[in-house]
């Protein structure tokens, strides 16, 4: 197995329109540019780090006629994927290989074409206004509008959405398609508009700072939320040098940036929207990643925390991060003082960010920090230091317990080019159970309290109900991991919640911490107690493919013994009117929801 | 008070989706979280949504909820002395 090897790298943020603006702003004092006040655009009243560009003048760096329905996720993430394309010499690379290069596109994004829909609802729900914004309303279609913006540069493309770990998952994800060999070139990373939608849910769950956010302060109020997007371009070194050798006559090779060495992807299986008191799901990611790498953790040189400045994370993960690194505890700091939090392209934005300080050699400061707290780290607050920094972990977790942690270093380390087992033993299906009849939703009491169903959408519980049949039939109470796929997520709920964004409600926290696509995966896992390897994906009617790939993968690296796939999907009567309008139906089934089981093989459970 | 008892309770139970649950089964007087209802923090937002949106009552973050909903009666007081609508 070849090493990891970031060779592009691009990024867009409140805090500068490319990386090396980045660089600069985290650098202020250095570069001598004014401090900027970065949460000085106000949304709803409530300060957030915008993108300080507009949509038109987005369309216009992104060579999109004004009068196009284009998302403004889809926008940033096109501007930061021409820079990552162009620093990681991908056409060239392609026109340098002597035989066709795959390049993947691995995106990560919960909100999708959002901000478009929530533009045209008040008029679609009559039955008026343009419904062209449904064709790339979903994740999996924003993404492909994505990639096929850059004509053929790419043979594939899959969403990864968890959350607020949606971008680092992604990485984590485009690493493992590299050494499976599905991928040459993977480009992977996050983008997240940001919405009115989720910024009233983030309100209604009343997890917002109404001041600049504070991370690992004593007096920390919440988190202020972000938007942006970051890619970075990944192959394997082998590609890489053997690449370069060719692009000499060109006059240029492939930078070998940094070496992902290693990579965790845990859950914490504790609550929707809340972080174990212990931080079992980021120090399970933690210590995953730092084995992966071969790594001790005092070898590490500085940590990016997740540390979003609401009182439950920031505490969470300062016990987990003193679970993981005890005495020996490197410098720490959140950047989220920087950017706020960009929920699904944050992991991304904060990958780019570690680059930079490993390239460097500085540790980022840990803006809006002024006072410690108890049990809480003491974060980095020195702007001009230099360090020599050699590992650098980059914690990203988001809803639903999806923990993900990621290592890059400046070398590579003992363990990172090691190779993996792929064996085939006969994969087995130990069990499939498919549900598609809301009159069946009721039995899901005979797995779940009265209490606790009270609060699931129709989805989830038809969720429960196949997942947990299809456990019980196959005799397994804890899978080793839970793969979720969905193409257009909590249809049902997204629609409850826009109507009260018309309606000018504020949204009900219930309905809203059960509206993104990681939800069900979230849910399975703490029914099941399962902390091990967790993910969703949405890329249209091609999620469940990617979600049984995944989970081959994992068995045949011997990585897991029992897997649960599943794939859920909803819709409602506006749902299907709107996309029968754009000549897209979906499918008839109010619910239709479909477990499976997959074994190593029944001899070596 | 009596009547904005039962007025919260009925809220309560159609916000907090308690479908198998009728006014007479809470107890006025019982603790809402834990070991009483068995309500959590989730129910404590809706609450607090279901007091701005009834009541015109505004709080400004969850622990304050937390500290008021000890009891139903205890919510019915806060809102007779608090409520804007």
């Amino acid at each position: 197995m070849d090493d990891i090897v970031i060779t592009g790298m691009g990024a867009v943020c409140s805090i500068g329109d490319c990386c090396y603006e980045m660089l600069k702003t985290m650098r202020a004092d250095l570069f001598g540019i004014r401090d900027n006040e970065y949460f000085s655009s106000e949304f709803q009243g409530l300060p957030a780090g915008i993108l300080d560009v507009s949509d038109s003048n987005l369309k216009l760096i992104s060579r999109v006629e004004d009068d196009e329905e284009v998302s403004r996720t889809q926008l940033m993430a096109q501007w930061a994927l021409r820079e990552a394309l162009e620093t990681g010499y991908v056409h060239t690379q392609k026109a340098c290989s002597d035989r066709p290069l795959k390049v993947v596109l691995v995106n990560g994004t919960t909100v999708g074409g959002m901000d478009l829909t929530e533009q045209e609802f008040s008029q679609l729900r009559q039955g008026e206004g343009n419904a062209d914004c449904m064709l790339t309303h979903d994740c999996g279609a924003t993404t492909e509008a994505i990639a096929r913006h850059f004509g053929n540069t790419f043979s594939e493309w899959v969403t990864v959405s968890t959350a607020c770990s949606s971008g680092a998952n992604a990485i984590a994800l485009g690493a493992e398609l590299l050494r499976s060999g599905r991928a040459d070139i993977v480009v992977a990373g996050g983008t997240e508009a940001l919405t009115r939608f989720h910024m009233s849910g983030f309100n209604s769950l009343m997890i917002l700072d109404h001041a600049p956010c504070r991370p690992f302060d004593k007096n920390r109020a919440g988190l202020n939320l972000g938007e942006g997007a970051a890619y970075v371009v990944m192959e394997r070194e082998e590609l890489a040098w053997k690449i370069s050798g060719k692009m000499a006559a060109f006059g240029n090779c492939v930078d070998i940036n940094a070496y992902l060495s290693g990579y965790g992807n845990a859950c914490d299986a504790f609550h929707q929207t809340a972080t174990s008191d212990n931080g079992e799901g980021p120090f399970l990611a933690m210590t995953e990643a730092l084995q992966m790498a071969g790594l001790k953790a005092e070898d590490i040189s500085y940590v990016n925390a997740h540390g979003t400045g609401t009182p439950n994370n920031d505490l969470c993960e300062s016990v987990a991060l003193r679970r993981v690194f005890g005495e020996k505890m490197p410098p720490v700091s959140s950047t989220k003082g920087y950017t706020g939090h960009a929920t699904s392209a944050a992991g991304a934005i904060e990958t780019i960010i570690s680059l930079l300080a490993l390239q460097h050699d500085f540790i980022p400061m840990n803006r809006g920090w002024k006072e410690p707290g108890e049990g809480l780290v003491c974060p980095a607050m020195d702007c001009h230091s230099f360090a020599s920094l050699e590992h650098v972990m980059c914690n990203s977790f988001g809803f639903g317990g999806n923990d993900t942690s990621l290592i890059f270093s400046k070398k590579p380390t003992a363990a990172s080019g090691q190779d993996l087992p792929d064996t085939d033993n006969g994969i087995c299906e130990l069990a499939r159970v498919e549900i598609s009849d809301t009159a069946q939703l009721s039995d899901v009491s005979e797995f779940v309290k009265p209490m606790e169903a009270r609060r699931m959408s129709r989805l989830m519980k038809a969720a429960v109900l196949s997942s947990m049949r299809a456990l019980k039939e196959a005799g397994v109470d804890t899978p080793d991991a839970i793969i979720t796929a969905t193409a257009y997520g909590a249809i049902e709920l997204s629609e409850r919640l826009l109507n009260q964004l018309c309606d000018g409600e504020t949204l009900k926290p219930t309905w809203f911490m059960q509206s993104t696509h990681n939800t069900i995966a979230g849910e399975l896992a703490i029914r099941t107690r399962c902390h091990g390897y967790n993910i969703t994906y949405s890329q249209g009617d091609r999620s469940l493919q990617w979600a049984m790939d995944d989970a081959r993968r994992l068995i045949r690296q011997g990585k897991c013994r029992t897997v649960l796939v599943e794939c859920h999907d909803e819709t409602t009567p506006l749902f299907r009117q709107l996309m029968e309008r754009v000549g897209r139906p979906c499918q008839e089934e109010e619910v239709k929801s479909l477990a499976i089981v997959l074994s190593c093989g029944k001899s070596s459970l | 008070m009596e009547d904005l008892i039962l007025e919260l309770k009925q809220e309560i139970i159609a916000a907090l989706n308690l479908e198998e649950m009728s006014p007479e089964d809470i107890d006025a007087d019982a603790p809402l979280f834990g070991d009483g209802l068995g309500l959590d923090s989730i129910d404590a937002l809706e609450i607090i949504v279901l007091l701005e949106k009834k009541y015109g009552i505004k709080l400004s973050n969850a622990s304050e909820g937390k500290a008021i909903f000890t009891s139903i009666r205890a919510i019915a007081e806060y809102v007779s002395q608090n409520r804007k609508k």
